[in-house]
């Protein structure tokens, strides 16, 4: 009998090997699958029993402003930590919000607070070395906090003009020089501590009216949501044109019938009031600086649909991977081969669309010398010792435009706000500012039919000779871009130059 | 080996020298239980201190009265098994202390205080009647010793002992469900009466263990014959399948109106390895393991229970289940991987999160706060406790106390691979209970008369040979006159 328990003992030491294995393979190797797994109640408790990291917006250092904390995490009863949101309205389309669905569903979390969890939680690889130290410490862990390039008085500016106005907008304000998102609000916004309550059937009740709400209050219209383009993409249509060499500077003169016959159709294009644009072969400048649609419809169809299509690709439309690091919606110029279409869209109708961040990105690029650099948020993440655990680095998305050409389109830009027949005179030029704005504006017809109000759209940068910071503004269903617009963006302007 | 064998070769047997005869050991044994005591003591002051900071106020209580418990326990080696191995008191010890333990951590949770939640199934006095059930095992730990001197004696109790344990295992199924169904399953496997619940299969199983090594003693020649050559295989005769299609059938009757795949297994594993050593045949084994394995999924097929435990076996993660019957699986599993290598400490996890965590995932808890590592010294426990069992198997002269000895130590085996497989993911789960961890004193006294029998085995077959008086070879022949 003794081979059989022999044979026996093997089996059974062969049992617990077994055990041994599957262990090991639960215990170490499927650690962070589980940890993954949606309801797991233990991740989903321990991240409120961690202070998370505090969003910051840095924009005004060394420009004479403060700091100022727009996200922290606040102890309440029982050892959790609950978000808390100090400018909530103002900055939701930056800090987004942290609900306790954070880990269980896809829309747990936005904005920075999505896009930068990994610090925020403090589970960031890179912080595995200040954690160890807190667990031998026994410092309870925290999260790194994150600077942004914010500017708080661009922001509170910015969100104060478009909650004035009362209407569906955004805007955005760039750091032409390095591409620092200065400014990013979107109207109508919503309260992110709304969804900081540790209490999953509060939270997801509010979460679904906030939903449902038709004025969509969740959407970070900055970024995510696109408009056509309007005028303002006849900047781009005059890119298009100098790259080609068909015209070579502002003082070039292109044919501007009154009417246009759209090629291959029975279409006639008006510009506004069916007015004549000067002399019927005016320079581009002063095109630009009246804004004739049918002298730049018809540069459209000279220049091409490709060359307007790799134009707009260069400055940053149909880029669906761009991130700022919280991901934008790809801002849409489809190529096209009828020429009629080619000539709409050249100024900036038919299925041309694109989001304010986009628009502030054609002036950024401009006053950046031709040069697009990528933006973004982040300028800093510290943990929390103060080290710096990553610093932002600048980088360019590529140059559109030679030097001499943004040169160019700089002084075409400004004579849209100083030139007395420029669109932007009474609202962003000498009756309204003494800065030196460089702008052009848009009103993009909209709906079936043009049924809808006409969108504003504004972008510009300033001060035009030293550019600082680049503004797109769109308002949808504002009127006139100059109107509705451009006060937005001088305001924006104004408070972060600290000028009138 | 024959009683005729061991005559005609009295110095040539191999198990005298596979195993040499040792001392008592009774001090090593002491010392390995201080051992043993102390490791508990460490992991109730860490329990306490991971969960608030203060070692806890249960502390003396607990580990003092298991002191008591345990002394007693090694005085009755002295007195009743003075040659037992000097290991398994200890072993079992350490893990009836750290049960104690954990299901006194599970049960301050939330209360008195501290942190985390309830567990609701739990009452504020688990840990004290956990105590109270380890005193009642030792009780029955010293009967055992006391009464049984000899692992023959058993033997005459052959078909008595059998009869008790069908009995035993088939009560649950006759009673209604009102007293034999545990709440919140449709496992029909205690009898409740008033408060009190016991689940008849623990000491069942020692009874059928018993009955099993009388009967394959002596039908084992009979068993052994060969019958046809089939793929290579030598089945046994038709006639002589009886016994295995009986109990087989028994098996899948228990599967079937008690709804519990674990104890079936943990019955037809006991028989069919018994009766492997017993003939040394492999066809047994084979025919074993394919009519259980055949007779589950043909019970998965039929049987709603069972059907779902394989498919939350198969994928727990399925929405469909993550809240349902496969939560505390899940959460079993994302207790472990929290806990990850380390663990989270004593007091320190959240093991209150998953469902019944104080009985059959009483695993899972360790693996929580003590990660993988504490798995690995609790699976090494269990590994060796069944080695010395086994060795004292293979040491022990007498056929029936080797069969029994062999029997009882795989099935604890068994039984820890049944449960730790389940709730690991390895196999489907199956509720029964970690050997002298779990909440759940049936299957703490039946752990501690298990482990009184081997050790009284283990006494037999360590025990030196009674000394002649006189050597045959110097009889001097005195003649009269």
């Amino acid at each position: 009998m003794n081979r059989a328990i022999r044979r026996l003992s093997i089996a059974g030491l062969a049992m617990f090997l077994v055990l041994m294995i599957n262990i090991n393979y639960l215990q170490v190797f499927r650690v962070n699958s589980l940890a993954a797994e949606p309801g797991n109640i233990r991740i989903f408790d321990q991240q409120f029993k961690n202070s998370r990291g505090e969003i910051i917006a840095a924009g005004d250092q060394g420009r004479g402003g403060q700091d100022l904390v727009i996200a922290k995490s606040r102890p309440v009863k029982g050892g959790y930590f609950q978000r808390f949101y100090p400018l909530g309205r103002v900055y939701a389309p930056v800090t987004g919000y942290d609900s306790v669905f954070g880990t269980s569903s896809p829309n747990g979390r936005t904005g920075i607070e999505k896009a930068e969890n990994k610090f925020l939680a403090g589970t960031a690889p890179s912080l595995a070395v200040y954690n160890l130290k807190g667990l031998f410490t026994g410092k309870p862990k925290q999260g790194a906090s994150v600077y942004l390039t914010i500017s708080p008085k661009a922001q509170r500016a910015a969100y104060s003009a478009l909650a004035a106005m009362g209407k569906p907008a955004a805007a955005v304000a760039i750091n032409p020089s390095n591409g620092a998102i200065l400014a990013m609000a979107s109207y109508p916004s919503f309260n992110p501590n709304l969804y900081s309550p540790l209490d999953t059937r509060l939270v997801g009740k509010i979460d679904k009216r906030l939903r449902s709400n038709p004025s969509q209050p969740l959407l970070n219209r900055a970024i995510n949501d696109s408009f056509p383009p309007g005028s303002t993409f006849k900047l781009i249509t005059t890119s298009a044109a100098f790259k080609s060499g068909k015209v070579i500077n502002q003082n070039s003169t292109i044919p501007a019938p009154t009417a246009y016959l759209l090629p291959g159709s029975h279409t006639r294009l008006y510009n506004d009031n069916g007015a004549p644009c000067g002399n019927g072969r005016p320079t581009i400048e002063f095109a630009l600086t009246v804004s004739c649609n049918t002298a730049f419809a018809k540069l459209g169809d000279t220049v091409g649909g490709s060359a307007l299509h790799r134009m707009a690709n260069a400055y940053g439309f149909n880029n669906p991977n761009l991130t700022i690091p919280l991901p934008v919606t790809a801002s849409a110029y489809p190529p096209l081969t009828d020429p009629a279409q080619i000539a709409q869209s050249a100024i900036g109708q038919f299925n041309d669309l694109e989001t304010p961040l986009q628009e502030a990105m054609i002036a950024a690029t401009i006053a950046n010398h031709g040069t697009t650099m990528r933006p973004y948020l982040v300028q800093q993440i510290k943990a929390p010792d103060q080290s710096t655990v990553q610093t932002a680095q600048p980088s360019s998305l590529g140059s559109p435009i030679t030097p001499g050409q943004a040169r160019s389109l700089t002084l075409m830009m400004e004579q849209v706000t100083q030139n007395s027949a420029g669109t932007a005179y009474l609202t962003a030029g000498p009756p309204a500012t003494g800065i030196l704005i460089a702008g052009k504006t848009g009103t993009a017809q909209n709906g079936v039919n043009n049924s809808h109000l006409d969108d504003a759209v504004f972008t510009c940068f300033a001060p035009a000779g030293n550019p600082q910071i680049a503004v797109g503004v769109i308002v949808q269903g504002g009127g006139f871009g100059a109107d509705a617009a451009a006060p937005i963006a001088l305001k924006i302007i104004q408070a972060y130059l600290g000028q009138r | 080996m024959s009683a005729v064998e061991m005559a005609a070769f009295p110095q040539r047997g191999p198990s005298h020298r596979a195993v040499p005869l040792p001392r008592g050991r009774r001090s090593t044994e002491l010392a390995m239980l201080c051992f043993a005591v102390a490791i508990m003591a460490f992991a109730f002051a860490a329990s306490g201190l991971g969960l608030n900071g203060h070692v806890p106020a249960g502390l003396v209580t607990y580990v003092g009265g298991f002191s008591v418990l345990m002394a007693v326990a090694h005085l009755a080696v002295r007195r009743f098994a003075p040659w037992a191995d000097p290991l398994m008191l200890p072993l079992a010890a350490l893990l009836n202390g750290l049960g104690i333990m954990m299901i006194y951590r599970l049960q301050e949770s939330g209360r008195n205080g501290n942190p985390g939640l309830v567990v609701p199934t739990l009452i504020a006095h688990a840990a004290l009647y956990q105590l109270v059930w380890t005193a009642l095992g030792i009780a029955g730990f010293v009967v055992i010793l006391a009464v049984i001197k000899e692992p023959r004696i058993l033997q005459r109790y052959t078909y008595t002992l059998g009869t008790i344990g069908l009995f035993l295992l088939a009560l649950p199924a006759l009673l209604p469900s009102s007293i034999s169904a545990v709440p919140g399953t449709a496992a029909k496997i205690q009898v409740a009466v008033g408060g009190f619940s016991f689940q008849p299969e623990e000491f069942g199983k020692l009874a059928l263990a018993v009955f099993f090594a009388g009967y394959l003693v002596a039908k084992r020649d009979v068993l052994s014959l060969a019958g046809r050559r089939f793929l290579g295989v030598d089945l046994p005769r038709a006639r002589d399948l009886g016994p295995i299609l009986v109990l087989w059938g028994i098996s899948m009757l228990v599967l079937v109106f008690e709804s519990d795949i674990g104890t079936s297994a943990l019955f037809f594993g006991l028989f069919v390895v018994m009766l492997y050593i017993a003939t040394q045949r492999k066809s047994w084994l084979m025919m074993g393991f394919l009519l259980f394995v055949s007779g589950s999924l043909l019970a998965a097929a039929i049987i709603p229970h069972v059907h779902e435990r394989f498919a939350i076996w198969l994928d727990p993660f399925k929405p469909s289940y993550i809240y349902g019957s496969s939560l505390q699986l899940v959460h079993g599993l994302e207790g472990m991987a929290f806990g990850g290598v380390l663990g989270t400490g004593l007091g320190a996890g959240q093991p209150y999160q998953t469902p019944l965590v104080q009985s059959d995932f009483i695993f899972t808890g360790f693996g929580e706060e003590l990660g993988l590592t504490g798995l690995m010294a609790l699976l090494l426990i269990y590994g060796l406790l069944v080695q010395r069992g086994l060795r004292a198997s293979l040491a022990v002269r007498d056929p029936f106390a080797k069969l029994l000895a062999a029997g009882l130590a795989f099935v604890l085996a068994l039984q820890v691979f049944i449960i730790v497989g389940g709730v690991t993911q390895l196999i489907p789960l199956t509720g029964i209970t970690t050997p002298f961890l779990s909440q759940g004193g049936s299957s703490l006294v039946g752990s501690w008369l298990v482990i009184a029998l081997l050790i009284r085995i283990s006494d037999t077959a360590r025990r030196p040979a009674p000394q002649p008086i006189q050597d045959e070879g110097l009889t001097q022949v005195v003649r009269a006159g």
